[in-house]
Formats: structure tokens, C-alpha cells, sequence
């Protein structure tokens, strides 16, 4: 068996990561479930003002990132 | 004799506070088509160039004053988070960060490319680097609602 390049096992990881995410977003969504969702935990981490500065921020950065650059 | 004028003063500005469902529609729509308009403008911008960085300052800021001078009305945080829950999360998005460091620190693009090195490609089309603005200001407004 031809041994599997490095390119593919990261492809493979960021693949897991992403599905993984997914399947937490819609477990979450559950009735009773204990898993928050992105949008709840996000909103308990933008309770102080900081925290609000720092997220906005994040997705600023990630507009920049990918579409200014 | 005396009379209570609020409720003749409710009736009167209950049309400025909340527009008619046909106004609020419209509304909606014309707001819907002028995000899709600025998404296929700014998806049309040369990176690196002085229209792209533009086309991502506008919205910072737009959101960015509203969030500080006149929020909208906001989703109710919950007042704690279940840890065991939230580790899962946790695990999720720090094995995420590491992957893209290690990526990041290998600077080798085709044999480890880093997220930005393969999403990088997937944006390349208008259509879909428009798509992907429009998603990217939705998610800043909800932010906002937060």
C-alpha cells in the first residue's frame, strides 16, 4: 500500500475538525441537550465588554483575512 | 375631566416603533439586496488592494458603532455554561488551532498547507467569495445581537 502524504493527513484533520464542529452544532441543538451552541457560548463570552470587543474583533480579523488579503 | 392619554399616545407612535409587516418585508428585501450587491462589489476587489481592505473597514465600523452606541435589542446570554458540555468545544477548537499552528510553523504550502492555504483556492470563484462575504456580514450582525 502506496504510504499516504503528509498534504492528505492534513486535509484528513482539518476535515474531522470541521465535521466534528458540525455534529457538536447540531447534538447542541437538541432538546435538553448539555452542549452549548456556538451561538450561546459566544454570547456568554460577550457578556463583559471585553469579551464583546474581543470576539467583534475576531471577525473583523477574519474578514480581513480572507477577503482583503 | 380627567383623561389618560396613553393609551391615544401608544396608538400614535405604535407605527414608528414597529413598521407594518408589508413596510418591514420590504424592508427586508431591499436591506437583503443591497448586502448581496456590496458582497459581489467587495468580492470583485483586487486583494491587497485598497478597495478589498475598504470593503472589510466599512462593515467593521458600521457594526462596531452600532454595538457601541445603539445596540439592537439583545439574545439573553445563558448565565452559565455546562463545562462538560463546553469541553467538548474545547478539545474541538483547540486541536483546530494547533493543527493550523503546526501548519503555520511547517511553512511548507503542499505538503502541509494551513486552513487559509486551502480555503484560499475554494474563495477563488466571484460567486462564491461573494456567497462567503454575505455569510461573513450576517455572522457579524448576529454577533451583534449577542
Amino acid at each position: 500500500m502506496p504510504p499516504i502524504p503528509t498534504r492528505a493527513i492534513t486535509i484528513i484533520g482539518f476535515a474531522v475538525l470541521a465535521a466534528a464542529m458540525v455534529a457538536l452544532e447540531i447534538l447542541a441543538r437538541r432538546p435538553g441537550s448539555r452542549i452549548p451552541t456556538v451561538g450561546e457560548w459566544l454570547g456568554y463570552l460577550m457578556r463583559p465588554k471585553l469579551g464583546r470587543f474581543l470576539v467583534l474583533a475576531g471577525w473583523w480579523w477574519l474578514g480581513w483575512h480572507y477577503f482583503a488579503r | 375631566m380627567a383623561t389618560d392619554p396613553a393609551p391615544a399616545q401608544r396608538d400614535r407612535f405604535r407605527p414608528l416603533a414597529r413598521p407594518r409587516r408589508p413596510v418591514r418585508l420590504a424592508l427586508l428585501v431591499l436591506l437583503s439586496a443591497g448586502l448581496a450587491v456590496y458582497a459581489w462589489v467587495v468580492a470583485g476587489a483586487a486583494p491587497f488592494s485598497r478597495g478589498a481592505l475598504i470593503g472589510v473597514i466599512i462593515p467593521g465600523a458600521v457594526l462596531g458603532t452600532i454595538a457601541l452606541a445603539r445596540p439592537p435589542e439583545r439574545i439573553p446570554p445563558p448565565d452559565k455554561l455546562d463545562m462538560t458540555g463546553m469541553s467538548y468545544w474545547v478539545i474541538c477548537l483547540a486541536a483546530f488551532f494547533e493543527w493550523e499552528a503546526s501548519a503555520w510553523r511547517d511553512s511548507s504550502w503542499p505538503w502541509h498547507p494551513s486552513f487559509t492555504n486551502l480555503i484560499d483556492p475554494l474563495l477563488a470563484p466571484h460567486l462564491i467569495e461573494s456567497a462567503a462575504i454575505l455569510v461573513w456580514l450576517l455572522a457579524g450582525w448576529a454577533l451583534v445581537r449577542r
